[in-house]
């Protein structure tokens, strides 16, 4: 892996508030979060399906804005909002992993740099990531053509294209085996110690096991450690 | 314990509800049907349509009375020994008029009484006429016929008008026999005076509706070398028949039911005429004079004729139709079996699911039956009335018959079932195969087989058969398509179409790698033309077969109006014509009202051939080519270069001629008896005024020697007009030119039918906008079956660093993309049929020219700039849909 550092990133949140309306229904999915991610970090957002961990990651990378609560970033993204983040500043694997499905898998990955006018320069390090993810045969195909893991390890490949400063993650290892998520385990641990601040959610235990810090969320609410 | 049936469960039984909550894909079913149905439900009422307006355009050339059911009565006045009938007054049968009229009322229909003529001296119209002897005892000028009818005097323009009863005189017959108001006129034994004088009405009233049924009676049409006999207008009813019966004439009592028509349809005359027959047959009459039967029955005898010519344009279009209307229905077909393939992706979870559990593909396809029955049968219903409108907005005429509308419905009930039909065993097939297709399959091997191929084999068939056979056939002066002249160019454009389709889209690979270089919005466009080749190419042929069709057809029928105008144009000369065989001097009037062109019979004797019949026309160089209708394929040069030619100088004591059809080689013309050596110093393929199939030849009038009018070489002055012709004739009238013949586009065309060929081509050219409705359909169901992938790969492209701009560019590249391609391709497809089937198009295989082409420019362009329209419409669209999606929804589904 190319040891370029990111510059530190990181992120702040206080007292985030997000509520929605089912029906006549009011629902806090997240009911005041505070949270803290410093560049260089990795941490594991864990909690059961329903605490609100996919509505936080979507507050984050600025696909939802907060009902309440401040949301900073730290360092060169201070001062900016995250909608306006680039992939170099913000990169994310969504849980439905977001890949262009008119885009071979090799493309996908190639995507942020060739829309940020660096396609020469990455193409090493994508397939680089393709050959570390076990998916370089696969280059050619279409998302369709590959098994839900494979693309799942192409979508992170993606998202650690371009060293981003900030990586969000929906549950990266949720269809790999073991062997594949430690690998994927390995580059997301990797992309932290070059400087990203990352945040997984994930039901991984080995990835809590292997996180600097462990979040845990239930209710809307994010405490610090493992959940009781 | 037993399974229950799986239509028992609970995805089957709430399937008719199930599927309204897929309002996408009730969507495209309901508008796919209504399509499908509207392509086979608009046949039956285009041809009923067509017939109607066959009928109502042949009705509105004749007389108002030709189209009106009639009963009657024509009875002789006298008997074999002269002496009068029934007291000599006729009207002694009044109870036959009554029960006649009571019987068209008790059939719903209210006649009105008509005493409408009496010839005397025959029976009929445009008889001899009978001897009239004037105050002086001395038998007046010409033989005279006797005509009365209600508020006949109403109708005629008065030159002097007395008191009291008698008969009214043409102008012409008073002037001629010096007869004043009260000459008294003897009929046989009975006398009347002259109670009137009306201007002739051959001169005041040649198109007066009123006359028109009666013009044999003045006007001198069927004979040009003896006038009608003189038309005494009868005051009132006893004098008539006191004066007929003197004169041993007979009278016509007629019952006509004023009918509307130009809103009548073929099941209308057909009605009327039947209970016309039943009125006749149940009256008792005779049909035919016979000894001892004086009295006859007089229908209407002119509406079968009249249905038969109708009958004969409607025959000649069903052949086109019917193969247009199953080509529409089959790619209507294709589209409706595509909303089948879109219910199956929109239900992909549940049909999965369900095929995961073992369900094979009939439970599907009838699960997807029940989903989709409600708005197919919604769809068809929709289809059925939208053809309906269309047609009688957009048809030949807005009068259908009942007949055509009931099969047109069972045509929709058969569009509802089959559609349907299709529509689910592809969504049962498409649903289980997804469910059950490994990952990275290849395509199957039906998708791979050319089939296309089979469509150009039968173009090529149709054209082999069209070699041997007309493509254009006239029956009864009515002008008929050959339906293989339809079947060959949609089969060759079709099959084309789909193979340069396929053609185009094997490249896309390559092109995919091309854009590897590019700017992200060509790289992100071709990129999804390439991973999606088979809704590509799909959409390719939808833009492709519309575009050529419509080019195909709007060329064909532009060129055969173009033909046809010129064919005419070279019939009459110019605009319009007036020609007279008597003599009269040139007067300014006379050429500043056109040209002036005296018309000879000749014959020609050049190179080896033998001596042939020429029409020989002496015209003035000077203005001819001003006014003489000319195209420029007519010649290489210009008509008024051509003429120039007519005043050169003679060679070895020949003429200058400019010829046309003509042998190669000096002609030894021959105008009658007179020898006129000549020289052809120029030639056209066609020369105006061609009549005929005879060589034409142009000779300028003030070099002709002069030819005696007893030479036998016919000749015939005509003044050819692009003006008024009105007032040509009047100086024609005024420079002393008498029997006067007009010849008009009008009059030309009405001896020949070219509705079939009109209407062949509109059906044509509305197919193409159908297709291209298809089209457009088509492009909505490949956007949508697309927006899933599309709003989430836009969604996280954006997060990428894709901008709005970006994105739009790329759908625009894309759809704009596939419209050009599709554009270029049909306009060559559409080129490629013109340019092998136009030439056969002779709508007139007698008069030249030869089929010219006319390329409607505009209308070309007006289809291009359509289809780039709703193709970046469609992107907007597109766009419009990705922006509105919520990413953090989008990309929280399942991958």
């Amino acid at each position: 892996m190319n040891a370029r550092l990111q510059p530190a990133g990181g992120f702040t949140g206080t007292g985030l508030v997000k509520r929605f309306r089912r029906g006549a229904e009011t629902v806090s999915a997240l009911a005041g979060v505070g949270l803290e991610v410093g560049s260089g970090e990795f941490v594991a957002l864990v909690g059961p399906s329903g605490s609100g961990k996919s509505t936080l990651l979507a507050l984050l990378c600025g696909w939802e804005t907060a009902d309440e609560g401040e949301l900073a970033y730290l360092g060169p993204l201070a001062g900016r909002r995250p909608e306006g983040f680039g992939w170099r500043d913000l990169a994310l694997v969504p849980q439905a992993l977001g890949l262009v499905a008119d885009l071979s898998l090799a493309d996908n990955v190639l995507l942020p740099a060739r829309l940020s006018g660096t396609l020469a320069a990455e193409e090493a390090r994508a397939r680089s990531l393709l050959t570390a993810f076990g998916v370089e045969h696969l280059a050619d195909r279409y998302p369709h053509q590959a098994s839900l893991g494979e693309q799942q390890r192409v979508a992170v490949a993606r998202a650690l294209l371009l060293r981003p400063a900030v990586l969000l993650a929906d549950e990266p290892t949720a269809h790999q085996d073991r062997g594949h998520a430690d690998r994927l385990l390995d580059a997301v641990t990797d992309a932290a110690r070059e400087g990203s601040a990352v945040l997984i959610a994930t039901h991984d235990e080995i990835a809590w096991a292997r996180a600097d810090r462990v979040l845990s969320m239930r209710d809307g609410v994010v405490t610090e450690g493992l959940p009781s | 314990m037993s399974r229950p049936p799986l239509w028992r469960l609970t995805p089957w039984t709430r399937a008719p509800w199930l599927g309204l909550r897929q309002p996408a894909a009730v969507i495209a079913v309901l508008v796919t049907s209504a399509i499908l149905a509207c392509a086979v439900a608009s046949a039956p009422l285009f041809l009923s349509s067509a017939r109607s307006a066959a009928l109502q355009q042949q009705l509105s050339q004749r007389c108002d009375e030709v189209a009106r059911p009639q009963t009657g009565v024509q009875s002789a006045l006298v008997d074999e020994q002269l002496q009068p009938l029934d007291g000599g007054d006729g009207s002694s049968r009044p109870e036959l008029d009554e029960s006649l009229l009571q019987a068209w009322a008790d059939a719903g229909l209210e006649a009105e009484p008509v005493l409408a003529t009496a010839a005397i001296g025959s029976s009929s119209p445009g008889s001899p006429g009978a001897l009239v002897r004037g105050p002086d005892g001395a038998a007046l000028s010409q033989p005279v016929t006797l005509f009365h009818r209600p508020a006949a005097l109403d109708n005629v323009e008065v030159v002097e008008a007395g008191n009291g009863s008698g008969v009214w005189v043409p102008a012409s017959v008073a002037e001629q026999d010096g007869l004043a108001i009260g000459d008294q006129l003897a009929f046989g034994t009975q006398q009347a005076p002259v109670a009137g004088i009306y201007q002739d009405l051959a001169v005041a009233n040649p198109d007066d509706p009123y006359w028109c049924d009666y013009r044999l009676l003045f006007s001198n049409e069927a004979s040009a070398n003896r006038a009608p006999p003189a038309m005494l207008l009868v005051t009132d009813e006893s004098t008539f028949y006191r004066l007929a019966t003197a004169a041993a004439g007979g009278a016509t009592r007629l019952q006509q039911v004023p009918v509307d028509a130009s809103s009548l349809s073929v099941s209308d005359v057909r009605d009327q005429r039947e209970t016309q027959e039943r009125i006749v047959a149940a009256s008792g009459l005779a049909s035919e004079f016979a000894p001892g039967v004086r009295a006859i029955a007089v229908p209407n005898d002119r509406l079968p004729d009249v249905l038969e010519r109708a009958g004969l344009i409607e025959s000649g279009l069903r052949g086109p139709v019917v193969p247009v209307a199953v080509a529409g229905a089959l790619l209507a077909l294709v589209l409706v079996a595509s909303a089948g393939s879109f219910w199956a992706d929109r239900r992909a979870t549940e049909v999965r699911l369900l095929a995961a559990r073992g369900v094979g593909p009939v439970p599907l396809a009838g699960k997807a039956a029940l989903e989709l029955g409600l708005p197919a049968l919604a769809g068809a219903a929709l289809g059925w009335a939208a053809s309906r409108v269309l047609i009688t907005g957009l048809g030949p005429s807005d009068d259908l018959d009942p007949s055509a509308t009931s099969a047109a419905a069972w045509a929709g009930v058969a569009a509802f079932v089959v559609g349907l039909g299709a529509a689910s065993a592809v969504a049962g097939l498409r649903a289980r195969g997804t469910a059950e297709r490994p990952l990275g399959a290849a395509p199957r091997w039906p998708a791979r087989v050319p089939w296309e191929l089979a469509l150009l084999l039968g173009a090529a068939w149709c054209w082999l058969l069209l070699q041997s056979r007309d493509a254009v056939v006239s029956v009864a002066y009515v002008a008929q398509v050959n339906g293989l002249l339809v079947a060959f160019p949609l089969l060759a454009i079709a099959g084309a179409a789909v193979l340069l389709g396929r053609g185009v889209t094997a490249s896309l690979p390559r092109l995919r790698r091309w854009a590897g270089r590019r700017p992200p919005a060509v790289f992100l466009a071709l990129n999804r033309l390439s991973a999606a080749r088979l809704a590509t190419a799909t959409l390719l042929v939808a833009v492709t077969l519309p575009v050529a069709v419509l080019g195909y057809t709007a060329t064909l029928t532009a060129s055969s109006q173009t033909t046809l105008d010129a064919k005419v144009g070279v019939q009459i000369g110019a605009a319009a014509a007036a020609t007279t065989v008597t003599r009269f001097e040139v007067t300014p009037a006379l050429e500043a009202a056109g040209t002036y062109v005296v018309r000879y019979d000749g014959s020609a004797v050049a190179g080896d051939d033998g001596r042939t019949d020429v029409q020989v026309l002496a015209v003035d160089p000077d203005d001819f080519a001003d006014t003489a209708f000319w195209d420029d394929s007519f010649a290489d040069r210009p008509l008024a270069e051509l003429l120039t030619a007519l005043t050169g100088p003679e060679v070895d004591g020949r003429l200058p001629v400019v010829a046309a059809g003509l042998p190669a080689g000096d002609p030894d013309l021959r105008l009658g008896t007179t020898a006129v050596p000549a020289e052809v110093t120029a030639t056209a393929r066609v020369l105006p005024g061609r009549r005929s199939g005879d060589p034409v030849v142009l000779v300028a009038a003030d070099r002709l020697p002069e030819i005696s009018r007893n030479a036998g070489a016919a000749p015939a002055a005509e003044l050819w007009t692009n003006g008024d012709l009105g007032a040509g004739i009047d100086a024609l009238t005024d420079a002393g030119g008498q029997n006067i013949r007009v010849l008009t586009p009008g009059g030309v065309q009405e001896s020949a039918n070219f509705l079939g060929i009109t209407w062949t081509f509109g059906y044509l050219s509305a197919l193409a906008v159908f297709v291209g409705v298809i089209a457009v359909g088509g492009l909505l169901l490949y956007l949508e079956a697309r927006s899933r992938s599309r709003v989430s790969g836009y969604v996280m492209a954006r997060r990428l660093g894709l901008s709005r701009g970006a994105h739009l560019r790329s759908l625009l590249v894309e759809l704009v993309g596939v419209a050009v391609a599709g554009l270029l391709l049909g306009t060559l497809l559409a080129a490629g049929a013109v340019a092998l089937v136009y030439r056969r198009l002779d709508v007139d295989l007698v008069r030249p020219p030869t089929p010219l082409l006319d390329v409607p420019w505009s209308a070309i362009a007006g289809t291009a700039v359509a289809t780039v329209v709703v193709a970046g419409l469609a992107a907007l669209y597109a766009q419009r849909a990705a922006d509105r999606a919520d990413p953090a929804s989008v990309l929280r589904e399942d991958a």
